[in-house]
């Protein structure tokens, strides 16, 4: 079928030589990207690099959203006027009740002397048309260091906790989804305060908690969310309920499911969220490592 | 080297940043795990055709630029499609004599290699994907490859 044109077969010592050359090149950037911090400079004025590419792919999609958009009938925007102002009715409904708990949680944690960080400021991301890996939970997000965006961040969507930020480079962030295999976040049941991890299962509509005994109190509904230990997550953001709880009496660990609160499969605006600053300086802090490996800038 | 003195790279950069958008391309969900190896399939084309024109840095900076687009370990792919590049480019001469369906073999071949690189670095860095589906893309990869050397093929001939 194919007739090459080159026959020259010049070099044969030449291409195992150069090979081997690249070959190790790549090994050591493998091993000093894992082991060392060295090549997040690199990493991010590269990314700098491929970023007209992500947008070159995104923006006909984007495009074509935003076409679709402006051609959408008046009557669609009345219908959709009329059901943002109806569930703005609501949610103000429900702020005001907001606020008075927040005033009551407040004059609680001031009784306690402790003052967890309720998220103050946070900025709106949205999520680029770009296919990073078919295996793994991760996003890409048009917020980068240039906004203030930090490895280790917490990302929210309307529902609850989202992911957090894996990798940034100047202009974009990597996220990754608490559905991730390789995601654990902290955790709480609301209903009595109970502590655990969630890990993710690599499939967006499902995470477990495979660290409760049988005899744990957990059942079916219940809601599960942040604890803020760790100090990656704000306290108190919902992260799912509890689908599933699955007891085999000859295990000593339970075999629960959770249903993720935010929607991972559908939102593409999310929230990045800075705890607010603790109002007191706390005796000893740790410092705080950026989970599942990526190391803290 | 008597017909063709001139070797020229902007066919090769053009179809490898062409290839490099079709891998983040968005798809759906469920046609994810099928999308093949763009990238890989045109450097092996390059190195198999022209292979005097530094297929073999050519297939490193796009394993770099591929590892910088899809955010893993830096280096991965850049090994993955150094080692295959070099074996195809040192394959060439008798892929010339092959019928359409053992190249389409040889490129299978080749394809599972570099998956398999892949496979063992994410395992080697502590993230293993033990999808089963991950072993798709060379099977389709194998499947398109006549299409990509026919267009590749006219792009490189049209000068």
């Amino acid at each position: 079928m194919v007739a090459f044109r080159n026959t020259d077969s010049s070099g044969r010592t030449g291409l195992l030589l150069r090979c081997v050359l690249f070959a190790l090149l790549a090994l050591g950037l493998i091993i000093v990207d894992k082991r060392y911090d060295h090549l997040q400079r690199i990493r991010r004025v590269l990314s700098v690099a491929a970023y007209p590419v992500q947008v070159a792919v995104a923006s006909p999609f984007e495009g074509w959203a935003w076409f679709r958009e402006s051609v959408t009938t008046r009557d669609a925007l009345r219908i959709h006027n009329s059901e943002l102002e109806q569930e703005l009715r609501l949610a103000q409904f429900r702020l005001q009740r907001y606020e008075a708990l927040e005033a009551e949680i407040q004059r609680l944690h001031a009784l306690r002397d402790n003052t967890t960080g309720v998220a103050a400021r946070f900025i709106i991301g949205n999520m680029m048309d770009v296919d990073l890996d078919a295996f793994r939970e991760r996003a890409l997000m048009n917020k980068g260091a240039r906004d203030g965006v930090f490895v280790g961040q917490a990302v929210l969507d309307a529902g609850g906790v989202f992911g957090q930020v894996a990798r940034v480079s100047q202009l974009t962030s990597e996220i990754i989804l608490i559905s991730d295999a390789s995601h654990a976040i902290p955790v709480q049941i609301n209903r009595n305060g109970l502590r655990t991890v969630a890990l993710g299962t690599g499939n967006v509509g499902r995470l477990k908690l495979p660290y409760l005994p049988t005899s744990a109190d957990v059942r079916t509904g219940d809601l599960l969310v942040t604890s803020g230990l760790g100090g990656g997550f704000p306290s108190g953001y919902p992260v799912g309920t509890i689908a599933k709880v699955k007891r085999e009496p000859a295990q000593s660990l339970a075999d629960i499911d959770v249903k993720p609160a935010a929607a991972l499969d559908r939102s593409r605006e999310l929230m990045f969220v800075w705890p607010s600053p603790e109002p007191e300086p706390s005796t000893f802090t740790l410092p705080v490592k950026a989970p599942n490996g990526a190391a803290p800038k | 080297m008597m017909r063709e003195v001139r070797i020229r790279r902007l066919p090769m950069a053009l179809s490898a940043l062409v290839a490099l958008a079709l891998s983040i391309v968005p798809l759906p969900a469920l046609l994810q795990p099928f999308r093949p190896d763009f990238l890989v399939l045109v450097v092996f084309y390059w190195s198999i055709e022209v292979p005097q024109a530094g297929g073999l840095s050519l297939a490193f900076f796009a394993g770099v630029a591929l590892d910088v687009i899809k955010g893993v370990v830096l280096g991965q792919h850049a090994l993955a499609l150094t080692l295959t590049a070099a074996w195809a480019t040192h394959l060439r001469l008798r892929l010339r004599v092959f019928s359409v369906l053992s190249q389409s073999l040889t490129i299978f071949a080749l394809l599972t290699g570099y998956q398999f690189i892949l496979f063992w670095v994410d395992g080697a860095t502590g993230n293993p994907v033990t999808n089963f589906a991950r072993w798709l893309a060379p099977i389709i990869g194998a499947l398109i490859w006549p299409l990509m050397v026919g267009i590749l093929r006219r792009l490189h001939d049209r000068q």
